[in-house]
């Protein structure tokens, strides 16, 4: 067993801020849409949604910066070895008290699943959540300097709140399934601490 | 004059000598200082001080104004005016106060000495001129045969009185009581009170037809009127509705609403009507508040509600049910407010105050519609005499505040027109309110008007859209977002594009709803599987 530092500090730092922000924007985007949230009024509501989402932007830019700098982007290359144990393990071991499928390692600290489940979260729900909240944002001027029909905006706001929804649902799935590492509280001591202490030995070995 | 110096008293020696001269120069001048003025915008006193420190003729000096005039002799006193303003009278002659007409697109008579019908008193041409001319701004319009090229009908007092003993009377007529000397030696620009003595009593009372104009502006708390109230800005009228040569900017006739206009050559009197003109187009430390004046008129959210001052106005008149009799006479009624909702006279009528305006897209042109033109009478709903043109497509509309009048009215069920009955008149004149008999009434007025009609009539619903723009609130009664940013807000009926916060599909919300519960049920049955076998 080995204490490993699977996160390092500004790793952590993005993890919650994002999550902080996410939290935020969906509280605020609720109450604009309507869904029965009354924490900070409409207006408030608007304008924080706003100021969060380019809080998001500014934040993921340097998480982009990072990721491309320390190489830690690889942990993301989807792979299908072991995908089918993962599923498998999660439908039916994991009930039986299974070791898990997959080793965790410094250099490969995201299971088949994960990998999967962070690109799609990086590549099309943010991607598209940004997109759309930005025409959303500029949809006066662009619809007037395009001039767009005026269902436009419908659909801008169809996507931004369907894929909202979405991202709302990955986050229930997201926090459910920190809860079954080694014991219910491993992951989330270790995304706040750094620190995960990896009772198996590593696949392949330490560089 | 001279100012003293403002000091802190450390100052330096010999300020005493300073102060004493400040003290003593303007008492030695024969001047008392200068009342404190307020700081920024929003006092009446510097306000009014300001303008009345420009001007350049005391008119109690002029010999021929000394008079005496003739108990109501209005055309001597504007003889008077003349010798000097050689020109006042050719002025107002050229405008729409004068001609109570107007022409739009092209075509004529969209006024009230020519066919312009409205769902109030509906038209003045059927023998009422004599009565409502009261608001001309002339003297003796009693009937079409008025000399409308001679100056000494034109009355100078009613917008230039400052005294308010100033009255007029019939055919425009002054009161004979009026001092009329006394009132031309103290004349001025015009107050809110000369423009109120007929804006604010459209429609035949105070407040009754725009619903945005009555008498109590003239001392309205800042929270009914922001510009006007004395504790507000301390505006008159003709501080936005400023005037080129008695050409006074606003008519809403002509005159696209709430578009900037940029001055042609310098010094040019521009129309300061729109908000925007003194407000600037983002008035707004928001962004996106600035960003709603593309789709949003200013008035929508800083009118909450028209009618805010004491007195009601007038939503609904039913001309049809005119005529009801007691004894032979007519009679009133009140409703549960005290509002008369039954009158002889003028049938079953609405009044109300604290009134929420109906939203509708607008780029300024009102298509007003006239005795002579031919009415479509939809299947449902009321014939809309002055429809606004605009939608979310058009660039230059904004979804404006209107009150609506609805009415029923009488028209001409052959010609399909509607028509100019003769209502004011006494017993045997063939007046309506003489002698309560519509068909005499109408044939009659369309008689005076040189109009033909057929010989039958009926009634017909109608409504008239009047924009709202006056009585504007103190910011902190703007309206709040979620007004119209809610599913049943103030914008509800207003259509043609996606707002937010209205607009959104209960079936995408369902699904999306549907979707992170199915997540939470999975995840909770997931958990409670391995919480069951331990291995949680």
């Amino acid at each position: 067993m080995r204490r490993v530092l699977l996160y390092e500090a500004f790793e952590r730092f993005w993890h919650w801020a994002q999550a902080l922000l996410i939290i935020l924007m969906m509280l605020t985007g609720f109450e604009i849409r309507g869904l029965g949230i009354h924490l900070f009024g409409f207006e408030r509501a608007v304008s924080l949604h706003n100021t969060l989402a380019v809080t998001l932007v500014v934040l993921i830019v340097f998480a982009i910066f990072w990721h491309v700098t320390t190489g830690e982007w690889r942990q993301y290359i989807p792979t299908r070895t072991f995908l089918r144990e993962m599923v498998a393990f999660y439908l039916t071991g994991i009930f039986k008290g299974a070791p898990h499928p997959v080793k965790k390692h410094r250099m490969a600290k995201l299971n088949p699943l994960q990998r999967l489940a962070y690109l799609g979260f990086k590549v099309m729900i943010i991607p598209i959540q940004i997109t759309t909240g930005a025409l959303y944002y500029f949809y006066p001027n662009l619809q007037h300097a395009l001039h767009w029909p005026a269902s436009s905006l419908w659909i801008i706001a169809v996507l931004h709140v369907a894929t909202a929804f979405g991202l709302v649902a990955f986050l229930v799935g997201h926090v459910y399934l920190t809860t079954t590492g080694h014991t219910p509280l491993t992951n989330l001591k270790a995304m706040v601490t750094g620190w995960e202490d990896l009772h198996d030995d590593a696949y392949f070995d330490e560089q | 004059m001279f100012h003293p110096p403002r000091r802190p008293s450390h100052a330096r020696p010999g300020r005493a000598l300073g102060t004493l001269l400040g003290l003593m120069l303007p008492l030695a001048l024969g001047q008392a200082q200068p009342p404190a003025r307020a700081t920024g915008h929003g006092s009446f006193t510097a306000f009014h001080e300001a303008k009345a420190h420009r001007l350049t003729a005391d008119h109690s000096k002029f010999k021929i104004l000394q008079g005496p005039f003739k108990d109501g002799d209005g055309p001597a006193v504007t003889r008077a005016c003349l010798t000097c303003h050689t020109k006042a009278a050719e002025q107002v002659m050229a405008t729409s106060h004068w001609t109570w007409n107007i022409s739009k697109g092209g075509q004529d008579g969209f006024g009230k000495s020519t066919h312009l019908v409205n769902n109030y008193c509906i038209s003045t041409i059927g023998g009422n001129t004599e009565s409502c001319a009261r608001c001309h701004v002339g003297y003796g319009y009693k009937d079409k045969t008025f000399d409308f090229t001679n100056q000494e009908n034109v009355d100078c007092l009613v917008c230039h009185d400052t005294t308010g003993d100033y009255e007029k009377e019939k055919a425009g007529l002054p009161n004979p009581a009026v001092p009329l000397a006394e009132v031309a030696q103290k004349v001025g620009a015009p107050t809110n009170r000369n423009c109120g003595t007929c804006h604010f009593f459209g429609g035949g009372g105070d407040a009754t037809k725009h619903g945005d104009l009555d008498d109590t502006i003239l001392n309205a708390p800042r929270a009914e009127d922001v510009h006007m109230s004395k504790q507000g800005a301390g505006m008159d009228c003709i501080d936005c509705h400023v005037s080129d040569g008695h050409r006074i900017n606003g008519p809403n006739y002509v005159v696209p609403a709430d578009r900037r206009e940029q001055p042609k050559y310098p010094g040019e009197a521009v129309s300061r009507m729109a908000c925007t003109a003194c407000h600037s187009d983002s008035p707004h430390r928001s962004y996106i508040l600035n960003r709603h004046y593309q789709k949003v008129a200013c008035q929508t959210c800083h009118i909450p509600a028209f009618a805010r001052g004491k007195i009601p106005t007038n939503l609904y008149w039913d001309w049809s049910t005119a005529g009801r009799l007691k004894d032979g006479k007519g009679y009133e009624e009140e409703d549960a407010n005290g509002f008369e909702d039954y009158n002889s006279m003028h049938g079953v009528m609405k009044w109300a105050r604290n009134v929420t305006p109906t939203y509708i897209w607008y780029n300024g042109n009102l298509t007003f519609t006239r005795l002579t033109d031919t009415l479509r009478i939809p299947k449902d709903g009321p014939v809309v005499l002055n429809p606004a043109e605009g939608s979310y497509a058009d660039p230059n509309a904004k979804i404006w505040p209107f009150k609506l009048h609805d009415g029923v009215q009488p028209y001409d069920t052959v010609l399909n027109r509607f028509v100019a009955p003769y209502t004011a008149g006494p017993k045997g004149s063939g007046a309506y309110w003489g002698d309560w008999n519509w068909d005499v009434a109408i044939r009659m007025g369309m008689e005076t008007a040189g109009l033909p009609y057929s010989g039958h009539h009926g009634f017909v619903k109608t409504t008239m859209l009047w924009p709202i723009t006056h009585m504007v609130a103190p910011k902190e009664q703007a309206l709040s977002c979620t007004e119209c940013h809610s599913r049943k807000g103030r914008l509800a009926q207003v259509s043609g594009f996606y707002l937010i916060g209205r607009d959104r599909g209960r079936g995408l919300d369902q699904i999306g709803l549907g979707i992170i519960a199915l997540t939470l049920l999975g995840v909770g049955i997931h958990g409670f599987i391995r919480y069951t076998k331990g291995h949680f």
